[in-house]
């Protein structure tokens, strides 16, 4: 398990839509007692692999049988020898403790349903720094993850399966390619043996960018 | 050679790793390795033959996968893949006493609630495989970490073979699995389904499971299982730290635990099986006297009967007219609102009694029962008159409940009591029989004996057995208040069984009833009471259960009854300030504050009158600046939720004086099937509720003919369909469609984050909602 001591509150209420001008004082004691109690439940755990690739037309993951298809994700790689495939989660803990926040305060739901969603993004990124660390690689991609761009999301299940998510971190998909956990997230990081070029992040290169919350408020995603 | 003779033996010898064996031997990562037993046979043979030479009693086949899940998109079906490999398994057993096992690992999804696969759709997929593997001697079900999971697969062996049946599940350093099963609940439910050997095995080297074992030792008197990994794996060479011989040393040291089975998971193979041997070869197993308590549990939390606990009684529509309408109305939201506002009180196990005339007491038993142990982890009490409601329930239910009840007529026990043995259930007897209710502590008393003496002929645990000596009540029949006493304490003496005791009955027709039903508690409690039912909500009942736990010596250096109360004086005083307006309270998110105002407010108002000046304008001032920018998301919803507050007690006084005029129409809402995520459908319901819309909310993950039937049932005109994820949005399209396909006469609006107005119009929705206070202006445009 990982041990998390704070979330980052303030990209919690990006999540939400929250702006500059707005005045929060009603909802602090929400939040920081959202935050807390998100924090005794969640057991975050990650497991990895560390492989390399095969580039045809297609990217394949050597010794495994997972292939990256997309454009997106061979731009992405263009510059990579290998990968490190990431699967990370929540546990159903804080799954069951928003189901339960749902029934008594659906304020608390919401605020800790972001809460959750900025604290898996926060596990991702300890993550990565401790798997750079432990295998001295210097030079990664951010994060890609199935769905975004082109690659599939039905990648999900040999994802999963070639980690060994299930057994190693309790780690799920449903039949709708859900994760499940579904505070989770699964994704491919570069490996490069050179500094990596700036990469172009955001909407313009976004799959999602017709119908996307925050940009329909104005908002960004923050990737 | 057959389990039962094999018992005989000492330790039985399990086998290693399949899984590393084929990896060494060059299989690739995500490959389907079970199909190896059609295309490589002789691969597989060699390699349980390896475990043979090396000493294991039993093998287990290379079916571990081997399900319609992870076989979907694969050429062969799950019986071709599970009998070519029981097939290898037996051959390579031939001229040996060695045993094939069917080995069967989860299922690779995540049963509701927090997944989306159905406990009805589980028990199938095992079903399946259990049919398939019918030339095995024994059946397997390991590598588990949800009990409920566990639960569909032993259900599906016990019925539908005659084969005995070993469980191992694994568990982490927390002594809990990934969902949060702890041991003994495991050992509880288990024992109880009628597993034949239950343990551990993965996850762990053999060092880390020893604080397991010991656990598990002091739960369960069945032959115990260990079947560690071979230390802990590196995460790049995926190489294991511990050698043979050392696993073998741990695994001796397990012995004083009574260890029976052993045997090798991940990165073990034959060296390991061969070292565990000779280390056990001069070893005897150790039997260890135990104790195991009364208990029942749900996946995560064990409840032991040895101080008085408290069963919460509100979930239970009698004399409640709330309640009723929640139920006929299907409003699980209600009774799980019941649920968790009776735990905060201390509940300690939950009474669940969903019987009404007009409505499907199965159907709504078996939702309720999955819908609280979703977000509740405290045990239940499954309470029905209808032994069909009480076997559907304890189907379903995740754990080891205690079922409400049999009485001392020979129908009732003869009916009940093989369910509750069948299912490993504690049971509450009542001390009646078809003459009613006994006048004498005495015959009452052989009713009690009656009881427990069926009871045991059918295999049922004295400590599973519960009684109830029955409360009457004492403004009719005063001199029975003694007997009941009586009784209780000559059951609990004499028999030696746990005693329950519905409480609040006690005071009917008389005034002052909390001062009479506690004292009544606390008499009860000195007489040898472990179970009270009562309301827990009410202070002094649950204050009365804590005080006497103090007293009594069972809460130790008081340490419960000062958490619980130690700050009351402190709470008290900050309450204390000004005076708001409701539509302040509603701005600012004060939600106690709103109740109060409220009930105050009723004394000179009516209801209609506070909902349309203050309570409809202050939400449309929470609108408006949500929509200005000047607030945002949970600010909006914190009003909503104040707002609802006040409407709760408004409820309450118009429940009371039968008067509907607040309701303004009804709305279906659901997130559609394969989708998990409702927080958005439960704001728009909140909001919506808010305008005075009767929502039904149909939750997560719901079937298209679901949405259907609630349609049709309720006569409603107005859906409101949810989908989060561009995966589900197909989903929502087939909802639409069948809605339109019956020619149902309603509105459909839609929303959702991936949704959009040009895709809601294509797949037939009359509205594109895009966000909650969108959707109360679609409700006002079509319902008014």
């Amino acid at each position: 398990m990982v041990k998390i001591e704070s979330i980052n509150t303030d990209e919690a209420l990006r999540y939400m839509g929250y702006k500059e001008n707005i005045d929060i004082d009603n909802i602090k004691d929400i939040i920081y007692d959202c935050e807390n109690r998100l924090l005794s439940a969640a057991e975050p755990r990650y497991c990895y692999k560390i492989a390399d690739i095969e580039r045809s037309e297609k990217i394949s993951v050597k010794n495994t049988d997972l292939v990256l298809e997309g454009k997106s994700i061979y731009g992405h790689l263009s510059e990579c020898r290998g990968v490190i495939l990431l699967a990370a989660t929540l546990s159903d803990k804080a799954d069951r403790l928003i189901s339960l926040m749902n029934v008594t305060d659906v304020t608390s739901a919401l605020i800790t349903d972001a809460m959750a969603s900025a604290m898996t993004e926060q596990l991702c990124d300890i993550a990565e720094e401790e798997i750079r660390r432990e295998n001295g690689i210097k030079y990664t991609t951010f994060r890609f993850s199935p769905g975004y761009g082109d690659l599939p999301i039905d990648i999900q299940r040999d994802f999963i399966k070639v980690l060994s998510a299930e057994k190693k971190i309790g780690l799920t998909v449903n039949d709708s390619n859900i994760l499940i956990p579904r505070k989770s997230v699964t994704a491919v990081i570069g490996i490069s043996d050179k500094p990596l070029p700036k990469q172009k992040r955001g909407c313009a290169v976004c799959s999602m960018k017709d119908s996307c919350q925050y940009r329909k408020r104005g908002v960004h995603c923050g990737l | 050679m057959d389990f039962k003779k094999l018992l005989k033996k000492d330790y039985i010898i399990l086998d290693g790793a399949m899984g590393t064996m084929l990896q060494k031997a060059g299989l690739k990562l995500g490959g389907i390795p079970e199909l190896l037993s059609i295309t490589d046979p002789e691969k597989i043979i060699g390699i349980h033959k390896s475990y043979i030479e090396a000493g294991s009693d039993i093998i287990y086949a290379n079916t571990f996968g081997a399900n319609s899940y992870k076989l979907k998109d694969c050429k062969y079906s799950v019986s071709e893949v599970i009998q070519a490999s029981v097939k290898c398994a037996r051959k390579a057993c031939e001229g040996t006493d060695t045993l094939t096992a069917l080995d069967i690992g989860p299922i690779g999804q995540l049963l509701e609630p927090t997944g989306t696969l159905a406990f009805e759709d589980a028990y199938d997929i095992f079903k399946e495989q259990i049919t398939a593997g019918h030339d095995a001697d024994i059946i397997v079900l390991e590598t588990m970490t949800d009990l409920y999971e566990v639960k569909a697969g032993l259900l599906a062996a016990k019925e539908n073979s005659d084969k005995p049946v070993i469980v191992t599940m694994t568990f982490e350093e927390n002594m809990r699995t990934f969902t949060g099963c702890c041991i003994p609940s495991m050992a509880l439910t288990l024992e109880g389904l009628g597993a034949d050997a239950i343990g551990v095995n993965c996850s762990l080297g053999p060092k880390e499971l020893i604080p397991i074992i010991e656990e598990l030792s002091r739960w369960t008197e069945l032959p115990i299982v260990v079947k560690p990994n071979a230390g802990l794996p590196d995460p790049v060479t995926n190489e294991y730290n511990v050698s043979a011989d050392e696993f073998a040393g741990y695994i001796a040291e397990m012995n004083r635990y009574g260890i029976r089975l052993v045997g090798g998971c991940c990165g073990t193979d034959p060296d390991y099986i061969k070292a565990t041997v000779k280390a056990l070869s001069n070893l005897k197993p150790v039997s260890i006297h135990k104790n195991i308590p009364s208990a029942i549990c749900s996946p995560t939390m064990a409840v032991v009967i040895d101080r008085p606990r408290i069963i919460g009684e509100r979930i239970n529509p009698t004399g409640k007219k709330l309640f009723k309408e929640a139920l006929k109305n299907k409003n699980i939201e209600y009774i799980l609102g019941q649920a968790v506002e009776q735990i905060q009180g201390g509940a300690e196990i939950l009474d669940i009694n969903v019987g009404l005339p007009d409505i499907d007491e199965r159907e709504m038993m078996v939702r309720v029962v999955k819908a609280v142990q979703g977000i509740a982890e405290t045990p239940l009490q499954i309470d029905s008159t209808d032994p069909e409601v009480l076997e559907a329930a304890l189907r379903v239910y995740n754990g080891k409940p205690l079922v409400n009840s049999v009485n001392g007529e020979e129908e009732s026990l003869e009916r009940i009591l093989p369910l509750i043995k069948k299912y490993g259930a504690a049971v509450l007897g009542l001390t009646l029989d078809k003459n009613g209710i006994p006048k004498k502590a005495d015959e009452r008393f052989e009713i009690a004996r009656k009881i427990m003496n069926k009871a045991l002929e059918y295999g049922i645990a004295k400590k599973n057995i519960f009684i109830d000596c029955l409360t009457l009540t004492a403004s009719a029949e005063q001199e029975a208040v003694i007997e009941t006493l009586n009784a209780l304490e000559r059951v609990k003496k004499e028999l030696g069984l746990k005693t329950v005791l519905g409480v609040s009955n006690i005071s009917f027709g008389l005034p002052n009833r909390g001062l009479i039903n506690s004292t009544f508690l606390t008499m009860a409690l000195t007489k040898g009471l472990d179970l009270p039912i009562i309301n827990p909500n009410m202070e002094a009942m649950t204050g009365a259960v804590r005080a006497y736990r103090l007293l009594a010596g069972h809460d130790r250096n008081s340490s419960e009854f000062i958490e619980c109360y130690g700050s009351q004086l402190q709470e008290k005083a900050e309450k204390k300030d000004a005076d708001y307006s409701l539509e302040y309270a509603i701005e600012k998110g004060l939600r106690e504050k709103a109740r109060e105002i409220t009930s105050a407010l009723l004394e000179r108002h009516d209801p209609m009158h506070i909902i349309n000046t203050m309570i409809i304008p202050a939400l449309d001032k929470a609108g408006e600046d949500f929509e200005a920018g000047r607030i945002f998301l949970p600010q909006l919803i914190l009003s909503a939720g104040v707002a609802q507050e006040a409407f709760e007690v408004l409820k309450e006084k118009i429940a009371s004086s039968n008067d509907s005029s607040v309701e303004k129409g009804k709305i279906v809402l659901a997130t559609v099937k394969g989708d998990v995520h409702d927080i958005g459908k439960n704001i728009v319901r909140v909001l919506l509720e808010n305008y005075g819309y009767n929502v039904i909310d149909l939750g997560k993950d719901v079937e298209h003919a679901e949405v259907l039937r609630a349609v049709r049932e309720n006569d409603c005109h107005l859906v409101g369909l949810s989908a989060l994820m561009t995966t589900t949005l197909g989903s929502m399209a087939e909802t639409i469609r069948l809605l339109r396909e019956h020619g149902c006469d309603c509105k459909i609006m839609a929303g959702g984050a991936v949704l959009t107005p040009e895709y809601a119009k294509k797949i037939g929705a009359d509205y594109y909602s895009k966000d909650a206070k969108q959707s109360v202006d679609i409700a006002k445009e079509v319902l008014g």
